[in-house]
């Protein structure tokens, strides 16, 4: 079965800057791909090791995702072939674009038994591009699936939910959004690391794409900033274990919660 | 047509807070509020006990029919009627809705949508990126516009019994696909309801092992409060269960004490303490990044500095 599996390249958290007037800035962070799509690489890289047929993996976003690094790291992970789509405007593309970008995308790279997705980005978080790029697709789309299996061509697939999990038979193809414990990712083997930058690498623009649309955004984005952090008292206790809990209940008692 | 906002859930409860934000962000250009309803009569006289004004009635929900089922009638429905605003449950069947409601508009969903503000232009909500590191302030610009929006963000009103309404059958639209129930596990109730907790013990990885956790224990029992984790505790190690976990995309607690444990304090884990009204963070590093946002900070070992805490909190009572 061949597999297309969806990832999003994200500025590090750890390197996000808020600047004095809680504005923030991303400018120096390192790009990463969302933890959550590792989940559906490694979802799909499971599928096919157990059932045959190839691992596609794909991305739109800006020319951050060509760069050499990023490429080794997702095909480290075990996809055979990387799909690239890229152009400036999709710097902040929000789900529709990002959603009508992939599913051309998906159109161009032909025959595809199964497209997954992770259950949100790590960044904005929107846990919508995998239902939107179903919908289009004319697709059986599912989020929250936390286990897939595959017999007689029909997928056999669990749905977590609130209150209760799921059982469903959905037939091929269909695109489905998996949830952040269906599977621990695998670390990259050195074998792995070393046979990456020999695997194919497609390269898009989206003028090679018919993408559907006006390519406008959506969505709106009037300000970013950090939130206000509550005032504190930040008092430090220190002393030994006893005398630390001695001082503390005396504090806590005088605020009225023990 | 007059201006309408929609809400819909498959959550009661939730349904009940979708349908008061609706009527506070309907005041302000006299749209009236209509709830898309799939259930029985009692489902649809309680949208109406809420508040709701109208009820579009999908029908009743056989038990080996999906709620995405319905979806290709909600698009149809929304397609044909145009309501300003439609406002869904963000729980994770919601999400769907949502996401393939908006894809079949060429709309863009806003998710887990928070402090609705209504302007002439439209609607500007808070959505929280990198797991709450961050706010961004958005506005979608669609005809109907869809938003995801989550629990305790408007707090219900008083149902009034006696409330009626305009209710319109709405034929069912036969989905190009279907998926076939297998099986529903229902997984066991929730033993803890952290978001009405008063004092909250919270673990981080800082402890070393299953077994350390009843010092937690322990230390809430004397507190007469619940045990809750950071998110790595529940998911991947499996030692609490995942309802007991805070953040971004866990529990939002607001307890008068929280005291955490071995806890480093990373955003998408704090995002859901803010609101307490006491935070005492008890980590070994003394960088970690709990330690400005507490009131009381113990720079320690947790496996000395929990120990004594409940010998002197037993000491004293
Ligand atoms: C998109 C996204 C969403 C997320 N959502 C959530 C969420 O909702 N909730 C959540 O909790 N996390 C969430 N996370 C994970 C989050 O980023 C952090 O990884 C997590 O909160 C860290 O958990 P921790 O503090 O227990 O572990 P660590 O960050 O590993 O911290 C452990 C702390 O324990 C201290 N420690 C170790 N030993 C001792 C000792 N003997 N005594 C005292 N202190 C000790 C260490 O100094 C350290 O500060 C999310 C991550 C992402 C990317």
């Amino acid at each position: 079965m061949n597999i297309i599996v969806c990832y999003k390249l994200i500025p590090d958290s750890e390197d996000m800057v808020i600047k004095p007037d809680g504005s923030i800035s991303l400018d120096q962070a390192e790009q990463v791909i969302s933890e959550y799509d590792l989940l559906a690489v490694e979802a799909g890289l499971q599928l096919v090791e157990k059932n045959g047929g190839k691992l596609m993996a794909l991305s739109v976003g800006t020319d951050k995702l060509l760069n050499s690094k990023s490429k080794k790291d997702i095909l480290s992970r075990g996809p055979d072939e990387l799909y690239l789509v890229t152009d400036a405007s999709l710097a902040n593309a929000d789900t529709s674009q990002t959603a009508k970008t992939l599913v051309a995308a998906i159109k161009k790279m032909g025959d595809c038994d199964l497209v997954l997705f992770g259950e949100g980005s790590g960044d904005l978080y929107f846990q919508q591009v995998g239902l939107q790029v179903g919908e289009l697709l004319g697709l059986p789309t599912f989020n929250a699936i936390s286990k897939i299996d595959v017999a007689d061509g029909k997928l056999t697939v669990e749905r977590s939910l609130e209150d209760e999990i799921d059982v469903y038979s959905i037939s091929l193809p269909a695109a489905l959004a998996v949830t952040t414990d269906i599977n621990v990712p695998r670390l990259p083997s050195m074998k792995e690391i070393l046979k990456a930058s020999k695997k194919p690498v497609v390269e898009w623009s989206l003028q090679d794409l018919t993408i559907t649309g006006d390519g406008k955004p959506r969505v709106d984005v009037l300000a970013v900033r950090a939130p206000k952090s509550a005032d504190r008292k930040r008092i430090k206790i220190e002393g030994s274990p006893e005398d630390v809990a001695q001082t503390l209940i005396g504090y806590l008692s005088k605020e009225g919660v023990l | 047509m007059a201006k309408e906002i929609w809400v819909f859930s498959e959550k009661p409860a939730l349904l009940a807070e979708l349908i008061a934000n609706a009527l506070q962000l309907a005041k302000a250009d006299g749209a009236s509020v209509a709830a898309v309803v799939v259930g029985n009569q009692q489902v649809i006289d309680q949208a109406f006990a809420q508040g709701a004004q109208k009820v579009y009635a999908l029908g009743e929900k056989a038990a080996d029919v999906l709620l995405d089922d319905f979806i290709p009638t909600i698009i149809s429905l929304t397609k044909s009627k145009t309501p300003a605003l439609i406002i869904i449950g963000a729980t994770r069947q919601g999400k769907a809705v949502a996401g393939r409601l908006s894809a079949a508009l060429d709309a863009s969903t806003i998710t887990d949508a928070k402090y609705f503000n209504q302007d002439s232009g439209g609607i500007e909500v808070t959505h929280l990126i990198f797991g709450g590191g961050a706010i961004r302030i958005e506005k979608a610009n669609t005809a109907t516009v869809v938003m995801t929006q989550g629990s305790s963000i408007v707090d219900a009103l008083p149902p009034n019994a006696s409330a009626k309404g305009e209710v319109e059958s709405v034929p069912f639209v036969q989905p190009a696909w279907k998926a076939t129930l297998v099986e529903r596990k229902q997984k066991p109730p929730a033993s803890v309801n952290l978001a009405v907790a008063k004092k909250i013990v919270c673990v981080g990885r800082g402890i070393a092992k299953k077994e350390d956790l009843s010092m937690a224990f322990d230390l809430a029992g004397i507190l007469e409060g619940e045990v809750a984790a950071t998110r790595p505790l529940t998911e991947g190690l499996d030692w609490l269960p995942r309802e007991r976990y805070i953040g971004v995309s866990g529990a939002t607690v607001k307890p008068d004490l929280y005291l955490s444990m071995g806890v480093s304090g990373q955003a998408q884990h704090t995002v859901g303490i803010t609101d307490s009204r006491v935070i005492v963070a008890i980590d070994k590093d003394k960088e970690a990044p709990i330690f400005p946002q507490a009131d009381y900070c113990i720079v320690g070992d947790l496996y000395q500095v929990v120990p004594a805490l409940i010998t002197a909190l037993k000491a004293r009572k």
